[in-house]
This record gives structure tokens, C-alpha cells and sequence, in this order.
């Protein structure tokens, strides 16, 4: 590393890459450290189990939200059908259902009595209807819900990259002589290979440290088994030791992502021009199967739990009543504000901060902290009490200073730094995606007009940038939204969100008073996405 | 202090391993200079222009502007702060500003100077003012670059340096806007380099050319010189405007060839009687005469307009160019003998 790149850009990267690494240092940590008894038993008993469900588990969603995302991205992007420019927006909206949320409208609907069989029965009379209903449930249920609620991140990415792709390159593969099937697999999928990657990898990030809806099929996977390691048999230590396999895994897929990637280039070459694309009219059988792909989508994914939550609110208007929704809303929208604004912000100095000094040290520190995000939330809560704790009695209490305990733990300001070191590989990915589409000459053209690293910045990549900030933003507010383990951990007392007000009558089993919290946090994800589709679809 | 405008000392260029130009060392001694420096493509031109202009750094010798120290192994002025543009040879448009926008940027930058060019006139000299209103992804790559090298202009740099500024540019105005141009950075007194591939462009725009090969510097000279008197056989074989044929020096100011018998003329540099040397013969130093007795066979005619360049074989295979107006009252065509005026006689004589 060169003097000239210890800048201020550089210093503030690493910093925050620092930052953000620490719970994943600490959880590194616990491989030298000595596990309790449960390790022994959990070698002999549940390890391969967990490792052979988190591996079914993180192939059929990957799967599944690779078909769902670049399919419905592809159609709406590429073609024009019946309902093309509603679906663009709203195949978004299932981003507004949480995976346990929409485990519990999967089993109510499917289960024995459930929703489905009244519906039958009203229909059609009594009748032995149990026997016939598919039940979605166990390692197929928990794929469902997860794949449903989580393919939006890979719809969204996969979408602006085909969007910002142009025309030359389709009309290049005709010359060639490509069908339009040669077109798609060795033109349009190739370029737009970052996005769908890094939607993939924010997917099996969220799959591998799902808790709600694997405990709710009762699968066990990696995260319950931390989960159990730490509340059942209170060993911390194998807790991380566990997360530390899962780490291995996730930074294991950046590598081989970056390795395969090679030296290839993805930004939208300049030379010769950028032409916009022109979408092919799809008229007759093939109009219709577009429409029926993308409404089908729509329909499972967001109005099918919409409606069950809304039917349970609907017949049990007690629970309406008993919820304090102006103070849900109002701590729930705190939260998304200073989370989201100190999550950008950040993510956006660290990135440029790696573009300004093109240091590998700083690229790869960063890369090795946005694997954090593969930490469970409630490892992420526990790792940072652990750490205040320790700070404040081995640091501050050697120079008898206040207690800083209260500061972190139990308010506001703890729980937006956990969400902050949870969040930030979802704001970086999303920053350093747009990133990719600015080529170097941009900036260099910028500092040869007079314009420092900071204008640069300022006025030239935030505004190019804010449509992809607007999208981070809106995932950040959706996922701030649904988070719940760090939520219920870090929490004021008495301090409740739409979230921890669902788990908590969920975890009662009033599954029925769960629906009209899990309703207004729909609704209040749902509205976020409404607002700012404009400029999601702005061409 | 130095009393030279720019002083390029024993530099070397590095963008990779493979892509360096060695030892460099130039100077532009006036403000309002336009260097032209030429080369093969991936020879480092590039690097050099970014080099100056502070986007790579140097490990040894240094630059120096207006007597300020702007690069060296320890010094490093950023590029923000060295008032020197560059128009990139790729669109290096703000994707999200408008033409018209992106190039105020370039009149921004110095507002403050009194002096300054119109940005009107620019425009519409350039051939831009039908995209105006358009982004960059709406125009050709060739608009594109003209609205690069206007934004260049009218930031009113120290230096200004153009990577292949009209690479992209339509043939039908390329020579108007060269033109006017030179005229533009000569009036605003605007120190330029400009890298190009096209000989052409860099006799005309230069006051002086710099010839890079092989990882140097090969030559600096003024454009004239260059062409007339290339100092080694590799900028003879670059510039690809003449032939070396061998012959052998038979008096103060004559030599023998196999080819062509005696030739007479001033030696540029002495050689000794007895000498054997490669004498370089240019398209215009052989005059057509249909008279003559010295029969070459015509192996190709190339019509460039005002001329025509035939391409005569030798009694030993050698391979001739010889310029003749195209008002000439008769054409030769291939295969047809052609006759060379005698005696040979040179305006100067460039051997190796």
C-alpha cells in the first residue's frame, strides 16, 4: 500500500469495515476456545442433519428465487404483455411479507380445516376434502415461504442491471446469428451476472440465518442448532463455534463468485454508444403465458398471505382493538429512519473510499465484513452485549469511569448499531452494484474539471446513485421492518414494533393475534415500496 | 527554476509491465505549444497523457508546469489541483447530466478567468448544438467525444491534453474542425498535447511530434523534420511514407543503386566514399517522366484525390512509391512499365 492512499477516504473504509467486522472476529474467536459437553453430543447426534438441511434448504431457495427473479425480470424487462407495468412494481411488494409470516398463512391455508378446506366447503358442501389439500409443510414448506418472500432480491437487481443493458449488445448477438435463446444465455444472463449475484447472495444470506419460519416447519438447520446451543444448553462458545461453519460457507461463495468472475468487466461500455432497448409486443397464446408467469407470481407470493392475515383480522376484530397502533407505527418508523440514513451513508463512504485508493487490502477486509450478514441476528445481539460488557468492566471499570451499559444496551442507540452490522452487507452490495455501472473515466473526467474526491462525490456519484440508494433504502426499511431477534433482544423495555408484537402472540400460539400486527407491518412495508416505485421504473 | 512552460525529466511511464515507455525526457518550451505525439496502438501514449495529468504516478524524474513540481518519486500533485484537462479518447460523460450540462462543467471550472471562450461558439463549431438537450447514452460515440473535447476546451486549462480527439469524428467534418482548432488553441494561447494515431492530424495540429516505439521516445521533433528527416529506420518503418533501398556513396554528394543507377543530392549526415547504406526514397523524391529510359513495372495505383501514389517494382524486387498529381494527363495501370526522370536527383539525402 502505497503513502498516497492513506487518505481520509481510506481511513473512514476501513474504519467502518472494522466496525462491521468485529462480531465476525469475535465469532472467529470461539475456535480456540473450549465448548461445553453439547459439542461432543451434537457431533454424534444433530451436526450432519443440520448441515444436510441447510444445504437442501439453501439449494431449493436458491433455485427457486433464481427461476421466480430472473424470470419475471427477464419478461417484464425484455417484453410487453397485458399488465406488463403493473407487475413491474408489484412483484416488489412481496418483499412486504416476512418468510414466518408467510410460513404461518401457508400452514393455515393448507393445514387440516384450514382456510383452503373452508373455502371447499363453502363451495361445494361437506365433503372429505383433508385428504386431497397438499400440505405444505416441513423442508418444502420452509422452502416455499422462504423462496416467496425472499426472490424480490434477486427480481429487483436482476431488473435494473437488464434495464441499464443496451440494444447494441442484444442486436450484436442477432449479427452474430444467436436465437433468441442463444441471445438470452450467452448476452443478457452473462451481463447481467453481478446483479443476479449479489441478489443470490443476499438470499442465501437470509436463508442460512432464517430462524422463524425453519423453527416453525421444525427443520433443524444451522440456526437452530446456535439457537438451541445457546438458549438450551447456554454454550455461547459452540453458538459461535457454529456460526463460524456457517461464516466459512457464505465467505467460501464470495471466493469462488469472485474467482469465476475472473478479470471480466461489467460496466456499460461507452465506446460507440448507448442505445435504449426496444421491447419486443407479445400478442396470443405467448402473451397470455407471460401474464399468467408473472400474475401467478404476484398472487402467491403477496396476495395469498395478504388475504389470509387480512380473513384472520377480519374474524377476530378483538385483536384490532387491543393493538397501541400509533406507537407501534411511530417506534417502528424511528427505526427505519436512523437505520437506514447511518446504513447508506456509511456504506456509500466505505465504497467510494475502496474506488478512490483501489487498495486489495481494503477490498478484501471489506468483503470478509459484509459476510456478517450470514451471522443470525440473535448471534450478532448476544456477540455485541458480550463486547459492551466486556468493555466496560475490563476498560472502563480499571479507570472507575461510568458505565456506558446503559447507553448500548436496552435503547435506541444499541439497537440501531446491531442493525447497523447486520444490515450493512445489504447496503454495500447494493451501493457497490451501482458502483459497477460508473466507469473510472467518470471519475477521472470529474477531477480533471477541479473536482476534489469529496465534490466528486457529491455531486456527481450520489446524484447518478440515487435511484440504487432509493432501492437500499426501501429494502433496508423493509428488512428494519421484519427484523425480529435483534429487535427482541436489543429492544427498550416496554419498546415494541410490529414485529416483536407479531412473535410475541405468535410464540402464545394466537396465530389469529398475530394477524393484524403482521397486517400493518405488510402494509407499512407495502406503502414504502408504493411510494417509491416511480423511480424504480423510471427509464 | 526553469524558463520552459512544461518539463518532462527522464520520466519513465509505467501502466504495466508490459506497457511502459522508458526515460522519457521533453520540454515545451512556449505557452500555446501543441505537441502531437504518435505511436502504435498499446505503445503507453495513454499512460503518458494520464501520467501528466496526475492519474498515475511516477517512480522517477519529473514533471514540471509553470515552474510548479507536479509529479516525482516524492511529490504527487492531485489531479483536481493541477488545472490541467483532459478529453478521454471514451465517452467520459456524466451519464446523468444532459450535453449541454455536462459541458458547463467544463466553463465552470474557471469562470473566474475573464478570458475565456464562448460556449455557444464551441458548440456550434464542434457540430453539437443538435444534442444539446440529449444524455450521453442518446448520442453517437463521435458526438460524444466532441462534447468531451468542448467541455476540455472551455475549462481553460494550464495544459490540455487530448487522447485521440477526433478518432470517432465523421471524415465530411474532421479536417473543418481540425482547422478550426488549431485555430482556437493557437489564438487562446491553450498548451496542448494531443495523442493520435493519425500522422496527418499530427503534422498539421503539431508544432512539434514525438514518435513512441518500442518503449521510447524515439523522436521530437518538428512536424517537418519528422517526415523529412527521421532520425532511425524504425520511425522510416512507423510513418510507412517511403522505402529503404540499399545503394553505396560514390562522392560528396552522390550514391549508386542497383535499382535506380546514380542519385544526386545533399547528404544530411557524411558518410564515407565507399560507404554501403540504406537510402530512404520517399513518394516525392522520383518525378515521373514517360521519356526516360529508367522502365519500372507498376504493381499498384492508389488514388488519394489530389494524387495518385503508384508502387513500382525494381530490377530486385524492391517495392517503389512514387507521388504523381492526379491532373496527370495520363494514368499508368498495373502491369504497364512507368518511366523515372534521370538524373535522380534528391533534395536531401537520408541515409542510415
Amino acid at each position: 500500500m502505497g503513502f498516497g492512499k492513506i487518505n481520509i477516504w481510506y481511513a473512514a473504509s476501513l474504519l467502518i469495515s472494522l466496525v462491521v467486522a468485529a462480531p465476525i472476529l469475535t465469532v472467529f474467536s470461539s475456535f480456540f476456545e473450549t465448548t461445553g459437553n453439547y459439542s461432543l453430543i451434537l457431533k454424534n447426534t444433530f451436526l450432519y442433519d443440520y448441515i444436510y438441511n441447510s444445504l437442501v434448504l439453501l439449494i431449493g431457495v436458491l433455485f427457486l428465487t433464481f427461476i421466480i427473479g430472473v424470470g419475471c425480470a427477464y419478461l417484464v424487462s425484455f417484453y410487453n404483455f397485458p399488465g406488463v407495468n403493473f407487475f413491474k412494481w408489484s412483484l416488489i411488494l412481496s418483499f412486504a411479507v416476512p418468510a414466518y409470516i408467510y410460513a404461518y398463512s401457508l400452514t393455515a391455508f393448507f393445514e387440516n380445516y384450514g382456510t383452503a378446506f373452508s373455502i371447499l366447503k363453502n363451495l361445494f358442501g361437506e365433503g372429505n376434502y383433508n385428504t386431497h389439500i397438499p400440505k405444505f409443510d416441513g423442508m418444502m414448506g420452509a422452502i416455499i415461504s422462504i423462496s416467496f418472500s425472499l426472490f424480490g432480491y434477486v427480481y429487483v437487481l436482476t431488473r435494473t442491471s437488464f434495464h441499464y443493458q443496451s440494444q447494441n449488445l442484444i442486436e450484436l448477438g442477432k449479427n452474430l446469428g444467436f436465437s433468441k435463446k442463444k441471445s438470452f444465455f450467452k448476452i443478457i444472463l452473462p451481463s447481467a451476472r453481478p446483479a443476479i449475484v449479489a441478489g443470490l447472495s443476499l438470499v442465501a444470506m437470509e436463508t442460512l440465518s432464517d430462524f422463524g419460519s425453519v423453527s416453525f416447519f421444525g427443520i433443524s438447520t444451522f440456526t437452530t442448532g446456535i439457537y438451541n446451543a445457546w438458549i438450551s444448553f447456554d454454550d455461547l462458545t459452540l453458538a459461535n463455534r457454529l456460526s463460524f461453519y456457517l461464516l466459512i460457507f457464505i465467505l467460501g461463495l464470495f471466493i469462488l463468485e469472485n474467482f469465476s468472475r475472473k478479470k471480466a468487466q461489467y460496466h456499460t461500455s461507452s465506446k460507440g454508444g448507448f442505445k435504449s432497448k426496444s421491447v419486443i409486443n407479445l400478442s396470443g397464446y405467448k402473451s397470455f403465458l407471460a401474464f399468467s408467469f408473472c400474475m401467478l407470481v404476484f398472487s402467491i407470493s403477496f396476495l395469498f398471505p395478504v388475504l389470509q392475515m387480512l380473513y384472520w383480522t377480519i374474524i377476530f376484530p378483538k385483536h384490532l382493538a387491543d393493538l397501541d397502533l400509533i406507537n407501534l407505527f411511530s417506534n417502528t418508523i424511528i427505526l427505519v429512519i436512523l437505520s437506514s440514513c447511518l446504513l447508506i451513508a456509511l456504506a456509500f463512504i466505505s465504497n467510494y473510499g475502496n474506488r478512490v485508493s483501489k487498495s486489495k487490502f481494503l477490498e478484501a477486509l471489506t468483503t470478509f465484513s459484509i459476510s456478517g450478514y450470514a451471522i443470525p441476528g440473535i448471534i450478532l445481539a448476544v456477540a455485541f452485549i458480550t463486547f459492551i460488557s466486556w468493555f466496560d468492566s475490563s476498560i472502563l471499570g480499571q479507570f472507575e469511569m461510568k458505565s456506558i451499559k446503559p447507553i448500548f444496551i436496552g435503547s435506541i442507540l444499541g439497537l440501531v448499531l446491531v442493525y447497523f452490522i447486520r444490515f450493512y452487507s445489504l447496503a454495500s452490495n447494493g451501493i457497490k452494484s451501482g458502483y459497477l455501472k460508473i466507469n473510472y473515466s467518470i471519475d477521472e473526467g470529474a477531477y480533471l474539471l477541479g473536482y476534489s474526491k469529496f465534490k466528486t462525490f457529491k455531486n456527481i456519484h450520489v446524484p447518478y446513485l440515487k435511484n440504487s440508494i432509493l432501492l437500499i433504502g426501501i429494502l433496508l426499511a423493509i428488512e428494519i421492518i421484519k427484523e425480529l431477534p435483534i429487535t427482541l433482544i436489543m429492544r427498550p423495555f416496554n419498546f415494541e414494533t410490529f414485529a416483536t408484537k407479531a412473535y410475541i402472540y405468535a410464540s402464545q400460539d394466537l396465530l389469529e393475534a398475530a394477524a393484524a400486527p403482521s397486517l400493518f407491518l405488510i402494509i407499512i412495508a407495502s406503502f414504502f415500496i408504493l411510494i417509491t416505485s416511480k423511480y424504480i421504473l423510471k427509464d | 527554476m526553469t524558463k520552459n512552460f512544461l518539463e518532462i525529466d527522464n520520466v519513465t511511464f509505467t501502466a504495466s509491465a508490459q506497457n511502459k515507455v522508458s526515460n522519457v525526457s521533453l520540454t515545451i518550451e512556449n505557452q500555446g505549444d501543441i505537441i502531437c505525439l504518435l505511436g502504435p496502438s498499446g505503445i503507453g501514449k495513454t499512460t503518458i497523457l494520464r501520467t501528466i495529468a496526475g492519474l498515475e504516478k511516477i517512480n522517477s524524474g519529473k514533471i514540471i508546469l509553470k515552474n510548479k513540481l507536479l509529479s516525482s518519486k516524492d511529490v504527487h500533485v492531485e489531479p483536481e489541483d493541477r488545472n490541467i484537462s483532459m478529453a478521454f479518447q471514451d465517452n467520459s460523460l456524466f451519464p446523468h447530466y444532459n450535453v449541454l450540462e455536462n459541458i458547463k462543467f467544463g466553463a465552470e471550472r474557471n469562470k473566474k478567468k475573464k478570458k475565456g471562450l464562448n460556449i455557444n461558439e464551441i458548440i456550434k463549431f464542434l457540430h453539437i448544438d443538435h444534442v444539446v438537450d440529449k444524455f450521453p447514452h442518446q448520442i453517437s460515440s463521435g458526438e460524444a467525444q466532441r462534447a468531451s473535447l468542448a467541455r476540455s476546451l472551455l475549462s481553460n486549462p494550464d495544459l490540455l491534453l487530448l487522447d485521440e480527439p477526433l478518432s470517432n469524428v465523421d471524415q465530411s467534418f474532421k479536417e473543418e474542425i481540425q482547422v478550426k482548432l488549431k485555430q482556437i488553441l493557437t489564438e487562446q494561447k491553450i498548451t496542448t498535447i494531443i495523442v493520435t494515431h493519425d500522422s496527418y492530424e499530427a503534422f498539421y495540429l503539431g508544432t512539434k511530434c514525438g514518435i513512441i516505439l518500442d518503449e521510447q521516445l524515439k523522436q521530437f521533433d518538428d512536424p517537418y523534420n519528422v517526415y523529412h528527416f527521421p532520425n532511425s529506420i524504425e520511425v522510416v518503418n512507423f510513418l510507412n511514407r517511403g522505402i529503404l533501398i540499399p545503394a553505396k556513396v560514390t562522392g560528396e554528394n552522390s550514391l549508386e543503386s542497383a535499382d535506380l543507377g546514380t542519385i544526386t543530392g545533399d547528404f544530411i549526415k557524411h558518410y564515407p566514399k565507399g560507404s554501403d547504406v540504406q537510402l530512404l526514397l520517399q513518394p516525392e523524391d522520383l518525378e515521373h517522366d514517360d521519356q526516360s529510359n529508367l522502365k519500372l513495372e507498376v504493381v499498384d495505383r492508389k488514388f488519394r484525390g489530389t494524387n495518385f501514389i503508384y508502387t513500382l517494382k525494381t530490377v530486385s524486387n524492391k517495392l517503389i512509391p512514387v507521388f504523381v498529381h492526379s491532373h496527370h494527363i495520363h494514368q499508368h495501370q498495373v502491369d504497364e512499365k512507368f518511366g523515372i526522370k534521370r538524373p535522380i536527383n534528391i533534395d536531401h539525402i537520408v541515409c542510415f
